[in-house]
């Protein structure tokens, strides 16, 4: 079914809306939540509190790419569950890919913008428009999908050793190009 | 943490980057992958990737590669075979299987006694073992009255076969009556009862490689494990004899600066001859190989008293020892060029022993330090599975499809630890067995009755799947048994507040048909029911 006549069946608050949006984007929402809790009942419950999400916010919304706003929801879903067990068990998917970030963000030195977090992610759309597809596609698949790095080398055709040294690559790239933007985190 | 706020803000770049990323791979990507794959799947060995950099995650790594291994089976991955088919001679595949029941059968191949055999399977609310009121699950007695025609009294060791794995025994574990008295009963345990399968690629198409497990999906599945007596075989058998010598590297008394990296990292390196060596590991969370060289670097989150992961970290070393290695510490488990860090220490002991007391000593510190806490079991619950059987468990899981199998280790176990085997021991489907001694008086019968709750098989409430809400229940017949059944009945009872709505029993609640003779030609029963709550 069209994304478009998934959203229609939302908006007519037709069940079936979620089994269709279940059976079209659940392996999605469950491999992306996987990536992030690596645990099979919090992914569960995960994927099933984004289909409630989109319950309840569709309509007013109508999404214009559905798959990447229910992505959007699954993520910061993941993120919010995991920070919560955090405190009693560490390690974990989110763990790893979270330090790994941390080496993009700048050294605070006294920037007075401050930008919205939405301002910023247009400038690192920016940024990211600027690279090698290539390079474009395994930073995204790492940190926004969350695949980890044999996954992402096995959809590219490469070694693992490359992933690395393009993850490598970009993130210091774009440590440097926030700093030019005077982005402070 | 500011990495957070940066993976948050990732989240909203532009929609189109991100269906690009999402877009398929050039296709010699596709055809490389796959060939290496075929090769991955062929060398079955340490050799997992060149140059690879695997990590893993506690309770994760290859297990989360690609939904549908554990959480169902190449068959069942679409559900509702029977869906359209009310009179379908083999109701649903359903995501979950939970196994049939079996038959009783005894050790002795022919005892001259014969058998009649009475199933209710009892719906009553609240019969779930955990006490909460959902209808989930039937409490099944299954009755057999044993009948000696000959004159002379007849003993023989009765068999009860039951699916389900160790980490839900104490729910499952039938209790017998012999003649009304309960019984206490001998627990045998068979191996790991399904396969293993390839990560899926795209929906219906799985790669070669052998990373997930695949649980028998169907009575079929069954069928094929129990048909030959094989399986009860090696089950009543001798447990594989590990004797053979190990060097154990054990870690302990570490230190890291935990309040200045969150993941700080500690990992050993050295360079074996992959023909003369084999390495396991236990509490190790990354791995990396080099099969041309065979250099080899095992890493592990340094424990900082809040990670709750196993605290034993130990290297066995089969074969020629390892030699000369180095300890790094890291920023985190990346190990990365550059992320070294200082203050990352432990102590390290060697030692010889063998394979037996080492795996042995892990098994132990698994079961009462960790299992619990990893699969939410309650102590009793832990205690419930005979310690022995949990450890030869591993021992077969090891030696059938580990490292130490050789030509038949599968990918999912190729990399030697000992992390995946022993929890996975805890939680794989099996047959289990119950055995009793019974003395059937010359002329006479016994009355021997296995009560047991019963989980079903089900698909998941999020799959979208029509049988969701739905309980899948089934029998065999004959699989497995060789007393000779002279009747065989079906039963259910309570059955208020539950609509049947698959089955080829002939239960017909309507017209208060609630008990029916089954035929012996016919192997396989089901029975589906849908709670009314």
């Amino acid at each position: 079914m069209e994304d478009s006549a998934i959203i229609d069946l939302y908006w007519s608050r037709d069940q079936r809306a979620i089994e269709e949006t279940a059976g079209k984007y659940g392996p999605f929402l469950e491999s992306l939540v996987w990536n992030i809790l690596r645990s099979r009942g919090d992914t569960e419950e995960c994927v099933n509190d984004t289909y409630l999400r989109a319950w309840n916010a569709i309509p007013p919304a109508r999404p214009a790419a559905f798959r990447a706003w229910l992505g959007r929801i699954a993520r910061n879903l993941s993120l919010d569950r995991w920070k919560a067990a955090r405190a009693q068990r560490r390690g974990g998917g989110a763990e790893v890919l979270l330090g790994e970030l941390e080496e993009c963000i700048p050294t605070p030195r006294g920037v007075e913008q401050q930008l919205e977090d939405q301002e910023i992610a247009s400038l690192i759309s920016a940024f990211l428009r600027r690279l090698p597809a290539e390079s474009r596609r395994v930073f995204l698949r790492r940190y926004w999908y969350g695949q980890d790095l044999k996954e992402i080398a096995a959809e590219q055709g490469c070694g693992v050793g490359k992933v690395k040294s393009s993850l490598f690559r970009t993130r210091k790239a774009l440590r440097n190009y926030l700093e030019e933007e005077g982005i402070e985190l | 943490m500011k990495g957070e706020r940066l993976f948050r803000i990732l989240g909203l770049v532009d929609d189109d980057l991100i269906e690009e990323a999402a877009s398929a791979s050039s296709a010699a990507a596709s055809k490389r992958r796959s060939a290496s794959w075929r090769a991955l799947g062929l060398a079955a060995c340490l050799a997992l990737v060149c140059g690879l950099g695997l990590f893993w995650f506690r309770g994760g790594g290859l297990a989360g590669i690609g939904f549908g291994g554990s959480a169902g089976n190449a068959s069942s991955g679409d559900s509702g075979s029977a869906a359209d088919d009310p009179l379908s001679t083999e109701g649903t595949a359903f995501m979950f299987y939970a196994g049939p029941v079996f038959p009783l059968t005894t050790l002795e191949e022919d005892a001259g006694l014969t058998a009649e055999r009475a199933l209710t399977w009892d719906f009553t609310p609240g019969t779930h073992a955990d006490g909460t009121p959902r209808r989930r699950g039937a409490t099944v007695a299954d009755r057999y009255i044993l009948t000696n025609p000959g004159p002379e009294a007849v003993t023989v060791t009765a068999l009860y076969p039951f699916a389900g794995s160790f980490r839900e025994l104490a729910d499952l574990r039938p209790a017998v009556t012999v003649d009304g008295v309960e019984t206490d009963a001998v627990l045998y345990a068979g191996a790991y009862a399904g396969g293993f399968q390839g990560v899926w690629q795209s929906v219906g198409q799985l790669d070669g490689s052998t990373l997930n497990l695949a649980p028998p999906g169907s009575w079929t599945d069954y069928k094929a494990l129990l048909e030959s007596g094989d399986y009860l075989a090696q089950a009543l058998g001798d447990a594989p004899a590990l004797d053979q010598p190990v060097t154990v590297y054990e870690f302990a008394d570490f230190e890291a600066p935990h309040g200045e990296y969150d993941a700080a990292t500690q990992a050993i390196e050295f360079t074996i001859d992959q023909e003369k060596t084999t390495v396991l590991t236990y509490g190790f969370n990354g791995g990396s190989w080099d099969p041309d060289t065979g250099w080899q670097r095992h890493s592990y989150f340094v424990p900082n008293g809040v990670r709750r992961e196993p605290e034993k970290k130990v290297l066995a070393v089969l074969g020629e020892d390892i030699g000369d290695y180095t300890l790094t510490g890291y920023k985190n488990g990346g190990c990365n060029e550059g992320e070294e860090i200082e203050g990352v220490s432990c102590t390290v002991t060697r030692r010889e022993t063998t394979l037996d007391a080492v795996l042995d000593e892990l098994c132990r510190y698994f079961y009462e330090d960790y299992a619990g806490w990893q699969y939410g079991m309650a102590d009793s619950t832990v205690e419930a599975v005979p310690y022995p059987l949990f450890r030869r468990a591993a021992s077969e899981l090891l030696t059938q499809y580990g490292v130490l199998s050789r030509e038949a280790t599968v990918d999912r176990y190729a990399d030697g630890r000992l992390d995946d085997i022993l929890s996975e021991a805890l939680s794989q489907e099996r047959v289990l067995y119950l055995s009793v001694p019974v003395t059937v008086p010359a002329g006479g019968s016994v009355d021997i009755t296995f009560k047991l709750w019963k989980a079903p098989s089900f698909d998941y409430g999020c799959s979208g799947s029509e049988n969701a809400g739905l309980q899948g229940y089934d029998l065999v017949t004959r699989l497995g048994s060789n007393l000779d059944f002279t009747r065989q009945t079906a039963a259910v009872a309570n059955t208020e507040g539950v609509e049947l709505v698959r089955q080829n029993l002939g239960f017909d609640l309507a017209a208060g048909v609630t008990a029916v003779e089954l035929d012996p030609a016919e192997e396989h029963y089901y029975l589906e029911i849908r709670p009314a709550e």
